[in-house]
């Protein structure tokens, strides 16, 4: 009866063992501070390599190609202007981002229109939400922007990330147009979104 | 009592068995550069640029391995690396990691299938019906795809293995490049580590 227990327990440490052994060959991942070199007939050898990491700053709007105006269906990719305003405002508009700064440089978001506005019309863009998607600080301004010539900030320093992509994502832009004397809005008139310093 | 004089033996043998592997020595040249250029950063605003990737040349590293001259301390002949490599065959897995490489980014490596040089390029044993090893040639890991090496000290991971001595490895690399990672030319240190196996 002795022996035969006494079997068993061979045969459960020669499995075990095996098992161990078996586990170690399928791992593909080494412990390298510990590893005897000598012992396994190996070496260890180590170079230098270098990678050049380019800057990157892009930012659009999502929805993209959407038809917001009677003008037709605009091109809203990064660099682009970023809106047609005149048949109907677009009220779900996510301002999506990804940046990577130069030396460190925060950067910012611009907002400007291509052309003035008759006098008694005024166009506004107010960041009224911000997404939870990507990884990024979120640094928008507090209250509207009248849109001008001049550029505006409407997002103020941030740093390296990005927003994620589409609906929900980055900043949601609301729209506001004031026209008390319903006046004809200029044709081509478009606002402009700039990332940068 | 006698279970653990089994397995003492067993230990035994398994260190005599590796200490017979003869010592070699990895030999790792090449000038490696990884430049992104703007065609590589991604074109959607709101993504993370390491959904893009750019490569080196497919030979930025080179790896050679060979067995070490022998010295018979009885007749004190020496046999050399071309002898050495001709009478004792083995397996050898070549594991990479990296060293302060840049945060945010994810480096990968691999080689092709087969490749390399056999060294010596022909020996009796390629000629024997049922070679113990298997043939001298190159394995690649995952396939001969892209394998992210870790960036850490104490860990890393099997890239290949081959059969016998080896020279002119190839070794491309690819890096993912989160758009948190910084801008600008980051050095660091890759690290080849071969270990040999009778089995």
């Amino acid at each position: 009866m002795k022996s035969v227990i006494k079997m068993k327990k061979i045969k459960l440490v020669l499995v075990g063992m095996f098992a161990v052994l078996t586990t170690v060959r399928a791992q593909d991942v080494l412990d390298v501070s510990g590893i005897n070199l000598l012992l396994f007939g190996g070496d260890q050898k180590s170079i230098s390599l270098t990678v050049d990491i380019q800057p990157l700053a892009i930012v659009d709007f999502e929805p993209e190609g959407q038809l917001i105006s009677g003008s037709g269906e605009t091109t809203v990719e990064a660099g682009m202007p970023a809106t047609t305003l005149g048949g109907g405002l677009p009220d779900n508009l996510w301002l999506n981002f990804t940046h990577r700064a130069i030396n460190y440089q925060p950067a910012r978001i611009y907002v400007s229109a291509n052309m003035p506005l008759p006098d008694n019309i005024i166009v506004r863009a107010e960041i009224i939400e911000t997404g939870i998607g990507g990884d990024f600080t979120a640094n928008p301004r507090v209250g509207h922007v009248d849109l001008s010539q001049s550029e505006q900030i409407i997002v103020y320093d941030f740093g390296n990330g990005y927003t994620g992509d589409g609906l929900g994502n980055g900043y949601r832009i609301n729209y506001t147009v004031l026209n008390p004397n319903n006046e004809p809005f200029p044709t081509g008139y478009q606002s402009i979104y700039r990332i940068g310093n | 009592m006698k279970i653990y004089v089994f397995t003492l033996l067993l230990v035994l043998l398994a260190t005599i068995s590796r200490a017979q592997i003869l010592p070699g020595t990895l030999n790792v040249t090449g000038a490696s550069n990884i430049t992104q250029s703007i065609n590589d950063l991604i074109q959607e605003a709101g993504v993370d640029d390491n959904e893009s990737s750019f490569e080196s040349n497919f030979d930025a590293n080179i790896v050679s391995f060979i067995l070490d001259p022998l010295l018979n301390p009885l007749t004190l002949d020496i046999t050399d690396s071309e002898q050495a490599c001709t009478l004792n065959i083995f397996r050898y897995s070549v594991y990479m990691h990296t060293l302060n490489a840049p945060q945010n980014l994810i480096i990968e490596a691999k080689t092709s299938l087969n490749s390399g040089v056999r060294y010596p390029f022909s020996i009796p044993y390629d000629n024997t019906v049922d070679p113990i090893l298997g043939p001298r040639d190159l394995y690649t890991q995952n396939g001969g795809q892209y394998i992210p090496i870790p960036n850490d000290p104490s860990v890393a991971i099997k890239v290949f293995e081959f059969i016998g001595c080896r020279t002119d490895i190839p070794i491309q690399f690819r890096a993912k490049a989160s758009s948190l990672a910084i801008s600008g030319t980051g050095n660091f240190q890759v690290v080849y580590t071969i270990l040999g196996s009778l089995f």
